[in-house]
């Protein structure tokens, strides 16, 4: 290409992005005229992340019974983006009219629930209490639609059982871990000797299923941070240290290694709650063995669960009220049990016959219904999350990955952890 | 072969030989809009550039400063006044000063062989090669790569357990590596992942500018006997002053930001559990985006920029000193004597 | 920043590329000796390897399945999932992947070209023009790069969401058509390869200052040019951030996009792979235009036209 036709193209360049500009510029004024009254064609937004179970059938169901209104579904790939999202718009525009929030974030969001829009009488009652409970604020406004809850179990690999002289059918492994996490940890300890290798996932599913006992493990709601000299704390995390460290595979799940585990066999057994299983499935699609125990040390824990909200600042408030309603119905939970292994924290539907009966054929046909229904029964406490849980339970779990990569010891990585918190 | 613009209008009786002749006092209209085309036209040539940056690239920094002396709610929107109190916060963070170390380890580890190896692959692509175009586009392959593709194959790469590396290693004897674990090891792995990225960009930059150097300089140095090296040292280098600047500049700045690479180190994105490859920017990212406390991240960007500032002016003093600013003096003049003798 | 000190006119005349030298049928001895040696191609070799093996890394695994990646016994022959793998992304709801194609093209592509335009304009007067203030705002200018930018997303969001436009593509071109760091290399460039002389030139002969830039600056700057409008490419198409903050599901760009395959538990690697593949075809076909730019001599243009 020759000067001359360089300069032409220049020019022609330069012409067609100033054009491109005044013309994108345009395109960005020309935005959404306003809707008008109701019964007018409603188009409702529903974010959510990871599987909810909402999928285009169900979505369907409801456009069905009402015609007017259209639901777009939008799926953030990672709970964190989601978060990041949410409170990024939070108070201004761009949120969708209905929001998930992870109970991982919500009491953050909670700070803000004058942002929120709160839930109808009509709807209060029929959750769990301490599930409604973590969602009102101190105004009393129920905020959140409570979703799902995830009551732990122990799926473990029958054929590494077996092969280790561990008892191995459901019945008899959930006789074998009946009991406190001693008792856990002792069952790791024969595993480990008959066969040399880890029978726990991670340091920390451990860690969490302690924490998640605990009642008040780093603050309480006066304020007073507790995080340093919390006698549970620390037994928690001397024993995760001690005990735990030893028999488990890694420090932290969700690594690429970790996924593979499911598969290959580096660990037996993990701490499961309900939505787990599929994650299970979708590691490990060709092993047989896996199995769901009905046990868990010291009876249950919850792990997990999430909220719908609806910003009050939304263009379709009342609409967005009504769907999260039905969504977090008893019906559509039940549904959405079956869809997506969400296990339902509507009182309602634990106990109907479509989650009671349901079983799990990748798990060998496990009962799961009835399994997570007696685990979620058995959860006692209801762990206070504060603002800063997250920090205060990061620091804790960076000091135990410390420990397992031997960078630092026990005593150590605790210190780090208690000038840390003293810092915040 | 004339030098002589061709494209310059140059009609018989051009303004400016007018001016020549008409005292001074007395100004063509034509003259005074030349003088008026001198004088405004900068400006109105930076102007759009101005404009819009005014806009958008000042107003973001504009907030940040802002908000860096006040306890800021992002959802709110509101803030209160605190003055100095988020700066001397974080400067009594021992994260901080760990990220500091870090960043500085990764930034040597990187920028130098990553200017080194530029300087070399440009001077390579420089030369007469075949398949001019699929060479040079080839060495830029590496920057057109996503960022989760990169992170993937480098996680892959340094896996502690299962990486590439560590089972080359380990079959021919060696320990394995702790990538992860080990604070150097880790500078080490996230350098290559940076230079990866940015050696060919950089590679680039430099060939464009080697290849405006006139080719006379050249000739005449090889003439008057100097090899590749004293040539490359003598005229290429010189010649490249301006770019070089650029390159150091740049690589100054982008290289105490990294942020990416030790994000996708591994699947937390938070820098490690002993902070061992938390670099500033990160520790940045995750007050401001994961605790939401915007008025402290704001106040540690501008400390960055502080050191960014501080670092660059020592490394643009090095850059002046070590790179003159002759333009190959001695070999080219004597270049010049020879060709007036002999010039018809 | 100043010019470096150039040879007369006389000297400078002479001063054609190679390639132009050859088309006359000339015989030409190029500088650094003779054709480039073993040694060199060695060196490129060794270089382009280590690019290209990750994308073929890549491809292997795009055209796997979802246990290709830890699998330990991995071949190095690829599987034949490729187009299946890329199908299914195309086609995955979730993903927008054609509208999300389009919108990555159109928003780059203005992008970089305003950009190119505008640093070019400014980099220019920054380096031939002497006007008052100059060097304070071009040090300025440079110094705003160092300012990170994770926290601008959120004064941006709140000036783009008064503005209405969010959701809108141009949210995603307006902050970016302009470039410090555009104008930062094409004042270097500039600075480095015009000499005054031949703006002196145009300027005796009765040029404006217009026509002096676009006879002599225009021409001086199209392998910089070329080579920004790449880079400013290439770094709007990979952009991440506020993409993700600004835009909605309906309408993204790619990156933004493509990161729906992925998911807090389990993800497929092959179609994540296959996907990023997808993506960098558009710049590979991008490549093969500029490169061309790229090779091609400056000083004649300027001289010569």
């Amino acid at each position: 290409m020759n000067s001359r036709a360089f300069r032409r193209s220049a020019a022609a360049v330069a012409a067609f992005s100033a054009t491109a500009i005044v013309l994108a510029g345009c395109a960005g004024g020309a935005g959404d005229s306003p809707s008008a009254d109701s019964d007018e064609k409603i188009t409702l937004t529903l974010a959510t992340f990871n599987d909810f179970g909402y999928d285009d059938e169900l979505l369907q169901e409801y456009m069905d019974e009402n015609p007017n209104i259209t639901i777009v579904h939008n799926k953030a790939a990672i709970s964190q983006d989601a978060r990041t999202n949410f409170f990024a718009k939070l108070g201004k525009e761009g949120l969708a009219d209905i929001e998930a929030v992870e109970v991982d974030w919500f009491t953050e969001a909670m700070q803000y629930s004058d942002l929120l829009a709160e839930v109808p009488d009509s709807a209060k009652g029929r959750w769990l209490e301490w599930k409604e409970a973590a969602a009102t604020d101190p105004d009393g406004r129920l905020v959140g639609f409570g979703t799902d809850i995830g009551p732990q179990a122990i799926c473990y690999r029958a054929d590494l059982f077996a092969a280790a002289g561990l008892p191995s059918t459901p019945d008899e492994v959930a006789a074998l871990f009946d009991g406190d996490w001693n008792n856990y940890f002792d069952v790791a300890d024969q595993y480990k000797a008959a066969t040399g290798k880890p029978m726990i996932d991670s340091a920390h599913s451990v860690f969490q299923g302690m924490v998640n006992q605990i009642e008040f493990p780093y603050d309480e709601p006066d304020g007073t941070v507790v995080a340093t000299d919390n006698p549970e704390l620390e037994d928690a995390y001397n024993a995760v240290v001690e005990r735990a460290i030893p028999n488990s595979a890694y420090a932290a799940q969700w690594s690429d290694d970790w996924n593979a585990s499911m598969a290959n066999g580096e660990f037996a057994s993990m701490l499961c709650p309900a939505w787990m299983l599929g994650i299970i499935e979708g590691n490990a699609p060709e092993v047989t063995g896996w199995e769901v125990a009905n046990a868990f040390p010291n009876g249950g824990g919850n792990w997990g669960g999430s909220y719908l909200t609806v910003p009050a600042n939304g263009k379709n408030v009342e609409a967005a009220l009504a769907l999260a309603d039905w969504l977090t119905s008893a019906a559509t939970q039940e549904k959405t049990f079956v869809n997506a292994g969400q296990y339902p924290s509507v009182i309602e539907a634990q106990s109907s016959p479509a989650i009671v009966d349901s079983t799990n054929a990748y798990f060998n046909d496990a009962p799961t219904g009835t399994i997570f229904g007696e685990r979620s029964e058995a959860v006692t406490v209801n762990t206070y999350k504060s603002v800063d849980f997250i920090k205060y339970n990061q620091a804790l779990q960076d000091a135990i990955t410390r420990v397992f990569d031997g960078l630092e010891d026990q005593q150590t990585a605790w210190d780090t952890y208690v000038a840390e918190v003293e810092a915040f | 072969m004339t030098a002589t613009d061709t494209r310059a209008t140059t009609s018989p009786d051009s303004p400016a030989q007018k001016t020549e002749r008409t005292p001074r006092h007395i100004m063509s209209f034509s003259n005074r809009l030349s003088r008026w085309d001198l004088k405004v036209s900068p400006y109105l040539y930076i102007s759009p550039f101005f404009i819009l940056f005014v806009i958008v690239g000042l107003f973001p920094i504009a907030y940040t400063a802002v908000i860096s002396f006040q306890e800021w709610d992002l959802v709110r929107n509101t803030g209160t006044f605190v003055g100095l109190d988020q700066y001397i916060w974080i400067l009594s963070q021992e994260q901080f000063w760990v990220a500091l170390r870090n960043t500085f380890s990764i930034f040597i580890l990187s920028s130098v062989p990553q200017i080194i190896l530029a300087l070399f692959i440009a001077a390579m692509l420089d030369r007469n090669i075949r398949a001019k175009t699929f060479w040079r586009m080839s060495v830029l392959l590496p920057f057109v790569m996503a960022p989760v593709a990169v992170a993937l194959i480098f996680s892959n790469l340094f896996g502690d357990n299962h990486g590439l590396v560590n089972t080359v290693l380990t079959n021919i004897g060696l320990p394995a590596i702790p990538w992860h674990k080990d604070p150097f090891w880790s500078h080490i792995a996230i350098a290559t992942m940076v230079n990866f990225r940015w050696t060919g960009y950089n590679a680039l930059i430099l060939l464009a500018a080697m290849q405006a150097v006139p080719r006379e300089y050249y000739e005449a140095a090889t003439v008057d006997g100097a090899n590749a090296f004293r040539q490359f040292w003598s005229i290429t280098l010189p010649s490249l002053r301006p770019t070089l600047i650029f390159v150091i500049i740049t690589s100054t700045i982008g290289g105490l930001q990294i942020f990416d690479e030790p994000r996708m180190y591994d699947q937390n994105g938070n820098g490690g559990a002993d902070q061992q490859w938390l670099t500033i920017t990160l520790y940045l990212y995750k007050i401001g985006w994961g605790e939401f406390n915007f008025g402290r991240a704001a106040a540690l960007a501008w400390i960055l920029f502080l050191i960014i500032m501080v670092i660059g002016l020592i490394n643009l003093a090095i850059t002046r000193r070590l790179v003159r600013d002759e333009g190959g003096r001695g070999v080219v003049r004597q270049r010049r004597r020879l060709r007036k003798g002999a010039h018809k | 920043m100043s010019a470096i000190s150039t040879p007369p006119l006389a000297v400078v005349e002479e001063n054609l590329p190679n390639d132009r030298r050859r088309r006359r049928g000339e015989r030409t001895t190029r500088i650094r000796g003779t054709r480039a040696g073993f040694w060199v191609y060695l060196g490129l070799a060794v270089v382009i390897v280590a690019a290209i093996f990750p994308y073929y890394w890549s491809f292997l695994i795009g055209s796997g399945d979802a246990s290709t990646l830890n699998d330990p016994n991995m071949s190095w022959i690829p599987g034949g999932n490729f187009i299946a793998n890329a199908i299914t992304v195309m086609n995955n709801p979730a993903v927008n992947f054609w509208p999300a194609l389009w919108n990555s093209i159109f928003s780059s592509t203005v992008i970089a070209a305003s950009v190119v335009v505008f640093s070019t304009l400014a980099g220019w007067a920054f380096a031939k023009l002497r006007f008052r203030g100059s060097k304070g705002l071009l040090i300025f200018v440079v110094a705003t790069l160092a300012v990170p930018t994770q926290l601008g997303v959120v004064p941006l969001y709140i000036l783009f969401s008064d503005l209405g436009w969010t959701g809108q593509i141009g949210a995603i071109i307006v902050p970016a058509l302009t470039s410090a760091f555009g104008v930062f290399w094409m004042t270097q460039y500039l600075s480095q390869t015009v000499p005054d002389e031949l703006i002196e030139a145009a300027r005796v002969d009765g040029a404006s200052m217009l026509r002096t830039f676009w006879t002599v600056g225009v021409v001086a700057a199209r392998p910089a040019a070329a080579m920004l409008f790449l880079f400013t490419f290439v770094g709007a198409w990979n952009q991440f951030f506020w993409p993700f903050i600004v835009l909605d599901r309906q309408s993204p760009t790619l990156p933004v996009a493509l990161s729906l395959l992925q998911s807090n538990y389990f993800v497929d690697y092959s179609i994540v792979l296959a996907g990023v593949l997808l993506a960098t075809i558009p710049l590979l076909i991008l490549f093969a235009f500029a490169g061309k730019q790229l090779v091609s001599g400056i000083m004649a243009g300027a001289v010569k036209g």
